[in-house]
């Protein structure tokens, strides 16, 4: 079989030809190096392709086929790098743990295996996470299967990338303020930020510790849903982790019960600042919503212009709290100094790149005696208020659909005069992610060869309806899956 | 731009922050943090004096271990990733600082 049949395959297409033997998790598992091979040194989607231990161990299943498969068995996955997997590199894209190999495999990653997938690899991310573009990997950027000129989005771009040039068939990323929808959207797939405490972080490399959430990039919606099914779920390791059960699509209401949602909209998400073309995708999306007898409610979320401030005075003092463990003493980079605290400094500043510095003095600032009322608190207090914008709206519809981004993918080293404005890419995202709802961006169509990303938010804990109406909106869409051709400017 | 952080706050916050600087890139980073902290300052629209803070998400009791021992075989595995192991710790520069030092240097 070769990579371009697979183009509009899902998790269960997969499981249905391993179970009816027509190929074997070998025979899967050389196609899609294959087809990393061919892409790589295009896209930069992988820091670490795990090819000889994911042979091997293709082989023994192959020679070990169980009567009755597990969910994931034999399936490729690729892993965002921040993501703790046993015996592999874990470098968060930084210098600080470039040799770092991690003793452990996180809560998801065990689960992904316990279903039976193989670990393709390591996916580039903005280092520690902190990014929007994967330009601030230490090991440089990946670049967009679509138009290879442009950024993928960030952080978890090396994921979404993968994805969308089916160098791989699904992949796990990590969400704080966006980084699982943002890139999501701009290589044309899906992203999936289950509700905070949804899935377990266990062995996820801390940024901001009440933001991080790992979610599914796939191609499909329904392969959101099997790799939510498999990931989610109580881990006593992980005391945010909600006492619940792990999702099932039995989850999802009919289409019957789908079809009488309420959607809300909005009215701060389409405001001049969204690229005209965007505002018109997701306007055409919704026009198809309503034509199907759904009905659309304006609503208001009135301090969405606050987020962003707050978000980023909130997370960086989370990551400043969070990156001071890298110190050289027990794991990661050491720069020897003359005695402890030269060491600590040396192996600080040379282990950190520009962003990762700036946000971790940001985020100590805001903390500071004399500062923390001025900011940090405040920010905890607008975050009160952001949610109880989400919980009002959410009492006069079921969901909320919105753009995922203002703009498209931005060319890759593209200037940019004001800091701030690179931070406003993630303007969409980040509010459902301050209120810790579930939400996920799918591509709602394409213009110039540039994927629209359109965004469901979700109440906490209600991933059944998101993803039904999700499932649903995928289908009214109709729209073909990306296979890029991988050749200089637009591949699509 | 109004100046928020000076130069002086910013080098106290770098010391804490254990991240080293040359003069050039703290003048930079001075820059920067003044930029983004014009920013926050769009917070001081919003009457928060009869607002919750929300620091984390989850409801309800923390989740408790109860109190006895388990066996754990995990040493071996995280202490190869470790820079310097002796004996089962892990070895560092010298903690005392170098005033102590060459007074107990010179009691010897």
């Amino acid at each position: 079989m070769k990579i371009e049949e697979f183009k509009d395959f899902t998790i269960q297409d997969y499981h249905h030809l391993l179970e009816e033997k027509k190929i074997s998790p070998l025979e899967l598992i050389d196609i899609f190096l294959e087809r990393i091979e061919e892409g790589e040194d295009k896209i930069h989607a992988f820091l670490f392709v795990n090819e000889e231990k994911a042979k091997n161990e293709a082989r023994e299943k192959t020679d070990n086929w169980p009567e009755e498969l597990p969910p994931l068995w034999g399936l490729p996955v690729a892993i965002k790098d921040n993501i703790c997997t046993q015996g592999m590199p874990t470098t968060c894209g930084s210098k600080m743990l470039e040799n770092f190999v991690s003793p452990y495999d996180a809560t998801v990653v065990e689960r992904l295996k316990a279903a039976g997938a193989i670990i393709l690899g390591k996916t580039n991310m903005d280092e520690f996470a902190m990014g929007s573009s994967t330009e601030n990997s230490t090991f440089g950027p990946t670049h967009n299967p679509l138009d290879l000129r442009r950024t993928p989005g960030g952080s978890s771009g090396g994921s979404a990338a993968s994805v969308c040039a089916l160098e791989a068939p699904c992949a796990l990323g990590s969400d704080t303020g966006g980084s699982v929808r943002q890139p999501a959207a701009f290589c044309g797939v899906v992203g999936l930020r289950p509700t905070y405490g949804r899935v377990p972080r266990y062995g996820v490399v801390g940024l901001a510790s009440s933001l991080d959430q790992a979610g599914p990039i796939t191609r499909k919606v329904e392969d959101a849903i099997t790799i939510l099914e498999v990931i989610s779920g109580k881990d006593s390791r992980d005391s945010t982790c909600a006492p619940y059960p792990p999702f099932s699509r039995n989850e999802i209401p009919s289409l019957e019960d789908i079809r009488k949602i309420k959607v809300g909209v909005p009215r701060e998400y389409f405001s001049s600042r969204v690229e005209k073309v965007i505002g018109e995708k997701i306007q055409e999306a919704l026009g198809k919503l309503k034509g199907e007898g759904v009905e659309l409610v304006e609503v208001s979320l009135p301090h969405t212009d606050y987020a962003l401030e707050a978000y980023y005075i909130v997370a960086s003092a989370e990551a400043s709290s969070n990156l001071a463990r890298y110190d050289g003493v027990m794991y990661g980079l050491r720069v020897e100094g003359e005695d402890l605290q030269d060491m600590y400094f040396e192996t600080r500043t040379l282990g950190f790149g520009k962003e990762v510095k700036r946000r971790i003095i940001l985020g100590t600032y805001s903390l500071s005696s004399g500062h923390y009322d001025e900011y940090y608190l405040k920010s905890m207090k607008v975050r009160t208020l952001v949610r109880k914008d989400f919980e009002e709206a959410l009492k006069q519809c079921n969901l909320l659909i919105t753009p995922t981004t203002p703009s498209f993918p931005f060319f890759l080293g593209e200037e940019t005069q004001d800091l701030y404005e690179r931070y406003t890419d993630d303007i969409f995202t980040i509010p459902s992610a301050l209120a810790g709802l579930p939400s996920l961006s799918l591509n709602c169509g394409y213009e110039g060869g540039l994927p629209v990303g359109l965004q469901i938010i979700g109440g906490p804990f209600e991933e059944g309806k998101l993803l039904g109406l999700a499932l649903w909106l995928e289908k009214l869409l109709a729209l073909p899956s990306p296979f890029p051709e991988l050749k200089e400017g637009r591949g699509q | 731009m109004k100046e928020v952080v000076y130069l002086s706050e910013l080098e106290k916050i770098a010391r804490l922050s254990k991240l080293g600087f040359s003069a050039e890139e703290l003048q930079s980073f001075l820059r920067d943090i003044n930029d983004i902290v014009a920013h926050f300052e769009k917070l001081n629209q919003l009457d928060l004096q009869d607002v919750s803070s929300t620091s984390h998400l989850g409801g309800g009791e923390p989740p408790f271990f109860s109190d006895e021992p388990q066996a754990w075989e995990g040493s071996e595995e995280v202490l190869k990733g470790a820079p310097w192991v002796a004996g089962g710790y892990f070895i560092v520069p010298r903690i005392v600082d170098k005033e102590e030092k060459e007074n107990e240097d010179r009691r010897i």
